[in-house]
C-alpha cells in the first residue's frame, strides 16, 4: 500500500455522489464584490448544475440557479425558518461527510507516517475510532431530521485542503483545521438544538463536541512537538493552517459576524488551545471574503439570470414544437 | 496426624482439600511453578506480537480512506483503536520483563524476515474494489493466528510468575474474538457469488501457506491450517 493518497482516492460505496469541489474552493477566495462574485458563480454554473443532478439539492438549484449554496450554507439555521427542513439535511449530510473525510484523514495517518512517536499513533488511533463514532451519529442524526446518505453530493475539499504529506502539517490542517471548524459547527447546532428543544440533537452534539476539542488539543500540541526547536518549521505550518482556515470560512458562512452563518467557537477554541491571537486571526481571515450583503445581492442577479435562462429555454422548446 | 478436610461439596478423590492455614482454611493452590519461558523468551514474544498489532492497526488506518462500505470504514475505527490499545499494553510489558532500557517503550520486532514479508503481504490490496483480499487477511488469517498463539502461550506460560502476560493476552483475546466475529460477519456479506467465495479461499490459502513457511507471528509456531 502506498503512502499518502490523492483526495479522487478516497473511496465511497454507491450511494454517494462526488462533488467537484472547484466550486467550494473559489467559495473562499471570492473577494467582497458583487459582480465579481456573479462573474465567478456564473463561470461555474455547468459544474455545479452536474454536480447536484439527481440529488435533493437540484430542486434548490432549480429554485435558485447556481447560487442556491449561498442561500444553505450562508444562512443560520433557525427554528420556524420556511426552509429548516432543507438547511438542517443539508448540515447534517455535510456534517457526515466532513466526519469521514475526518476519520479517513486521522486513519490515514497512521499509515503515511509510520516512524512518527507512538504517542501521535495512539492519539490518532484513538481519533479514527471518535471520528467513525461521528460517521455513525450523524448517520442517525440525518435519519432524525428526515434525510439520508447521498441525497445531496459530497465535496472532498476537506480532506483536500487539510490532508498534507507534512506530519506536522497535516495536524494543523485535520486536527486545527477541521476539527476546529468541527467545533464552530457543533457548537452552532446545540445553539439550534436548545433553540428547538430537540434534546436528540443537543446531547448528540454535545458528546460530538467533547471529542473534537479534544482532537483539536491532539493538534495543537502535536504542531508544537514536529516543529520543536525549527521555528521556520513552524512559521510554515501556521501559514498552512492560516490557509486552511481561510478556505473553511466558506466565503464568510463561518466567521465573527453577528449574522454569520456559523459562528466562531471561542471558548470551546480556547479550551482545545487556540490562543487568543489565533482565533482573532481567524476572524479576521474569515472577514476577508464577500459580506452577506454582497452575497445577498449577488444572489439576486443570480437568480434573475437563471430565471430568464430557464423562461428563454423554455421558450425556445415550444417554438421546436 | 491431621485429618485432610475436604472442600464443601467435594470428595475424597478430589484434589481441591483445605491445608490448613492460620487462622483460616483456604484451598490449595495447585498450580505449579516453571513455564515453558524464562522472562527473555517472554521479552521476545511481546515484541514479535507487539509488532503485529501494531502493524496490523497502522494498516487498517491507512485502508479506512480506501474501502468503499461505510459499514466497514466505521466498523474498522474501534479495532483500530484497540489494536493500538494492545499494543501499547504489550509495550509497557516490556519494562517489566527487563527489555524497556534497551529497546524503549515500543520494542516492536518481526520474529524474521518471513513474518516482516508477511505482513508486508497483508497490506499490499490497496484498491477500492479490494475490500474481500483486504479483511480477509486481517480476519480470516493473522487475528485467528494470533488469539491461538496468545492462547497456547497463556496455557504454557508460568502461571504465578508470568501472570502479568496472562492478563493482558486475555484481555487481547476477548477484544480480538469481536474483532474476527465482526469480520466473518461483513466478509460473508461481500462474498455471495461463487466468485467472491474463492476470491476469500485463495487469499486465505496465500497467506496461510505464507505464514506457516516463516513459523508465524514468533517464528517458532506449529501452524494449525485454516
Amino acid at each position: 500500500m502506498k503512502r499518502f493518497i490523492h483526495f479522487d482516492e478516497l473511496a465511497r460505496d454507491s450511494r454517494f455522489v462526488r462533488q467537484d469541489s472547484a466550486a467550494n474552493n473559489l467559495l473562499a477566495m471570492l473577494p467582497d464584490d458583487v459582480d465579481t462574485v456573479v462573474d465567478v458563480i456564473e463561470k461555474f454554473d455547468p459544474i455545479i448544475e452536474a454536480s447536484v443532478r439527481g440529488t435533493a439539492a437540484e430542486p434548490l438549484y432549480e429554485e435558485y440557479g447556481p447560487a442556491f449554496q449561498l442561500v444553505v450554507i450562508n444562512e443560520p439555521i433557525l427554528a420556524g425558518d420556511p426552509k429548516l427542513t432543507e438547511r438542517l439535511q443539508m448540515r447534517v449530510h455535510g456534517i457526515l461527510v466532513g466526519e469521514m473525510q475526518a476519520l479517513e484523514g486521522a486513519a490515514r495517518s497512521l499509515w503515511d507516517f509510520p516512524d512518527a512517536p507512538w504517542e501521535f499513533k495512539m492519539n490518532m488511533a484513538r481519533q479514527a475510532w471518535d471520528e467513525a463514532r461521528h460517521v455513525q451519529i450523524q448517520e442517525k442524526l440525518l435519519q432524525h431530521v428526515g434525510g439520508e446518505i447521498g441525497m445531496y453530493p459530497e465535496s472532498t475539499f476537506l480532506f483536500e485542503a487539510a490532508c498534507s504529506e507534512d506530519p506536522a502539517m497535516r495536524v494543523a490542517g485535520v486536527n486545527r483545521g477541521l476539527e476546529g471548524l468541527a467545533c464552530d459547527v457543533f457548537r452552532d447546532m446545540m445553539r439550534y438544538g436548545v433553540a428547538a428543544r430537540d434534546e436528540t440533537m443537543t446531547q448528540a452534539m454535545d458528546f460530538v463536541l467533547a471529542d473534537e476539542i479534544t482532537h483539536v488539543r491532539f493538534g495543537s500540541e502535536w504542531v508544537k512537538e514536529f516543529t520543536r526547536n525549527d521555528p521556520e518549521h513552524f512559521a510554515r505550518t501556521q501559514d498552512f493552517r492560516r490557509e486552511v482556515d481561510r478556505r473553511f470560512s466558506l466565503g464568510g458562512a463561518r466567521s465573527a459576524s453577528p449574522d454569520a452563518a456559523i459562528q466562531i467557537a471561542v471558548q470551546d477554541r480556547l479550551d482545545a488551545g487556540f490562543t487568543k491571537e489565533e482565533i482573532d486571526e481567524i476572524a479576521t481571515l474569515s472577514a476577508g471574503g464577500p459580506s452577506k450583503d454582497t452575497l445577498q445581492k449577488a444572489l439576486v442577479i443570480l437568480r434573475e439570470r437563471h430565471e430568464a435562462r430557464k423562461a428563454q429555454a423554455s421558450a425556445g422548446q415550444s417554438g421546436a414544437e | 496426624m491431621t485429618e485432610t478436610r475436604l472442600y464443601p461439596g467435594s470428595g475424597k478423590g478430589e484434589r481441591t482439600s483445605f491445608a490448613p492455614y492460620s487462622a483460616f482454611d483456604i484451598p490449595a493452590d495447585l498450580r505449579r511453578l516453571h513455564g515453558r519461558f524464562d522472562v527473555e523468551a517472554v521479552a521476545l514474544r511481546v515484541r514479535n506480537w507487539r509488532y503485529a498489532e501494531e502493524w496490523t492497526m497502522m494498516i487498517l488506518g491507512g485502508w479506512v480512506a480506501t474501502v468503499p462500505e461505510l459499514p466497514v470504514k466505521t466498523g474498522l475505527g474501534k479495532i483500530i483503536w484497540d489494536g493500538a490499545v494492545a499494543a501499547d499494553t504489550l509495550g509497557k510489558r516490556l519494562p517489566e520483563l527487563r527489555c524497556g532500557t534497551r529497546v524503549g517503550q515500543q520494542g516492536s520486532q518481526p520474529a524474521n524476515q518471513g513474518f516482516a514479508s508477511f505482513i508486508q503481504e497483508i497490506s499490499a490490496p490497496e484498491r477500492p474494489d479490494q475490500t474481500i483480499e483486504k479483511l480477509t487477511g486481517v480476519f480470516d488469517v493473522l487475528k485467528p493466528h494470533l488469539i491461538r498463539v496468545y492462547e497456547k502461550f497463556n496455557s504454557e506460560t508460568d502461571q504465578i510468575c508470568d501472570a502479568p502476560t496472562i492478563e493482558l493476552l486475555e484481555d487481547i483475546v476477548r477484544k480480538t474474538r469481536k474483532h474476527v466475529a465482526w469480520g466473518h460477519t461483513i466478509l460473508s456479506e461481500l462474498c455471495k457469488s461463487n466468485a467472491e467465495r474463492d476470491r476469500r479461499a485463495a487469499r486465505i490459502a496465500q497467506l496461510t501457506a505464507q505464514l506457516a513457511g516463516c513459523g508465524g507471528v514468533t517464528g517458532e509456531e506449529a501452524m494449525v491450517s485454516h
